[in-house]
């Protein structure tokens, strides 16, 4: 079971790391971006290139493959997504869906269809009272711990952070403030980019890299979006782990049930508390 | 003496309904204004587009002889003109101490003073008199760690006055300040305005005329879009056509 447990922390802090930059996006400029899942995957297929370059240097890697998405975002955001401010729902998803596809198929192109294998860059053990846990599962949990940390440091003491909890709340009354919300906008877009590039990076070694590996794990984080609340920043972090979890539980006893399961509460969630877009 | 706001033939279009329709405002530098008129007249669409809320469908605006009609929201407070909404918008996440110093600091940042990350200069002299200034004046400096969530909507809409007052405007635009307070804060709010409006020009809109009629030099009444009188309030509020369109429907709603 403790097995179990550390597998469901894993996968949810993989969530909160790749759900942190789409609940942003959505709580402060209404936008469905589901153009978060091309910065994940460039984030892995990067890893994957550098990690050949970087041989036994996966954190020198992983770093550049983070940062290297970052100019990447910016332009996603720039040329198409600053485009989508104030346009209705539908036109952000078709709009955010087609850059979705047009990345699957640029990663396609430039690394092919192949799933890559790539291995636990630590492959140690730590070794508790008879309990054998992988020291890297335990290592993405940490590393999602500190960015919460981090994260709650910076809304909470920052001035861009003080600007987006306001923006958050009330976009235009930040407009009334004299401040440019969409340059602020700009930088937490990268900001989550990055993140879920983050998420790519560390889930890759533990998890099948392809193309559609984005696009399978984004329905999942707008479950944990929808349950922690939109554009709310806790919730987001206590509903990936709570999500992850039950992902974990499930699968033990129902292997195939487990992403249904999520949805099931996600549905749950929704009939206590609509949504309000 | 020169107009500090004109606009010229501005419109604004809604699908099939005009708004605002072929309006041509002045205010000059120094000038307290009010608007009045009855629901749906087109009041406060005025001001979407004054403050770049909405672009105009037609026409232009200009603030201190510069054509802004395309000027984002942000770069026109920059430029001077505050303004207040008619629902009362302050950030109730955030405390009445940090509603203000965002104002603050971001002014200050524009006039480059002020360039740092993280939320520390809040706590620099002339930020921290700034906002003690902005609060002291609206009666609030002793809720100023309080919640925003917290304070009565009287208190919020000093609040946000004072927000209006912290960006050190040329003009000040607000939206029925004194809609839902209770005879004592409208008291308030009042002998607020007649404190701060020799620094800077001021447009009120407002429902209750009474109570506006001694504040301001100039009235204008807006009607399905267009004004259909201004000019001294007193006079105005004479003009059998204002009396018909609005006067004669607050008498109604007074004897109701």
């Amino acid at each position: 079971m403790i097995h179990t447990i550390v597998y469901g922390f894993t996968i949810g802090a993989i969530l909160y790391f790749i759900a942190i930059g789409l609940s942003l996006t959505f709580g402060m400029m209404r936008v469905i971006n589901f153009a978060h899942t091309l910065t994940y995957t460039l984030g892995v297929y990067m890893l994957v290139s550098l990690g050949a370059l970087f041989k036994g240097y996966f954190v020198i890697a992983a770093m550049i493959a983070v940062v290297v998405v970052i100019p990447i975002s910016y332009l996603i955001e720039r040329c198409i997504i600053r485009r989508l401010y104030g346009e209705s729902l539908d036109h952000t998803f078709i709009a955010t869906f087609a850059i979705a596809l047009i990345g699957v198929d640029t990663i396609k192109w430039i690394w092919g269809v192949l799933p890559y294998p790539l291995s636990d860059p630590i492959g140690e053990y730590l070794t508790i009272g008879g309990l054998t846990l992988p020291i890297y599962r335990i290592v993405i949990v940490m590393i999602a711990i500190l960015l919460f940390i981090g994260l709650e440091f910076f809304f909470r003491k920052s001035i861009v952070g003080k600007i987006v909890v306001a923006a958050l709340e009330d976009r235009d009354g930040v407009g009334c403030l004299g401040i440019d919300v969409d340059h602020y906008f700009s930088i937490v877009f990268m900001m989550g980019s990055a993140l879920a590039a983050l998420g790519g990076v560390l889930y890759a070694p533990i998890s099948s890299v392809h193309p559609y590996m984005g696009l399978s794990i984004l329905l999942l984080c707008f479950a944990v979006v929808i349950v922690g609340g939109m554009g709310n920043l806790r919730g987001t972090f206590v509903s990936a782990l709570a999500l992850g979890m039950i992902m974990a539980v499930t699968a033990r006893y129902w292997s195939q049930g487990a992403e249904t399961m999520v949805f099931i509460v996600m549905a749950i969630v929704l009939i206590f508390r609509p949504i309000d877009i | 003496m020169s107009d500090l706001i004109s606009t010229q033939d501005l419109t604004k279009r809604f699908d099939g309904l005009v708004a605002v329709n072929q309006v041509n405002f002045s205010l000059q530098e120094g000038q307290v204004a009010g608007i009045i008129g009855p629901n749906g007249s087109g009041k406060t669409t005025l001001f979407n587009l004054l403050s770049g809320f909405f672009p105009p469908s037609a026409g232009r605006i200009t603030f201190c002889g510069k054509d802004i009609t395309k000027i984002p929201p942000h770069k026109r407070v920059g430029m001077g003109m505050a303004r207040t909404f008619q629902l009362v918008s302050v950030f109730d996440s955030l405390t009445v101490w940090e509603n203000l110093v965002l104002s603050t600091i971001r002014f200050k940042r524009d006039q480059q003073s002020v360039q740092s990350f993280f939320f520390a200069p809040a706590r620099k002299r002339i930020v921290v008199d700034d906002c003690l200034k902005s609060l002291e004046l609206v009666g609030l400096e002793k809720k100023a760690s309080a919640r925003t969530s917290e304070l009565s909507y009287g208190e919020k809409r000093m609040l946000e006055i004072a927000i209006g007052l912290s960006l050190k405007p040329r003009v000040l635009l607000l939206d029925e300040p004194l809609s839902g307070l209770s005879d004592h804060e409208i008291g308030g709010v009042l002998d607020l305005i007649h404190r701060v409006k020799k620094n800077f020009a001021l447009v009120i809109i407002e429902h209750k005329i009474s109570k506006i009629v001694s504040v301001v030099k100039k009235l204008s009444v807006m009607n399905e879009g267009k004004i259909l009188c201004e000019g001294d309030p007193e006079q105005v509020l004479r003009d059998p056509a204002v009396r018909e369109c609005y006067w004669g429907k607050e008498e109604e709603n007074c004897s109701t």
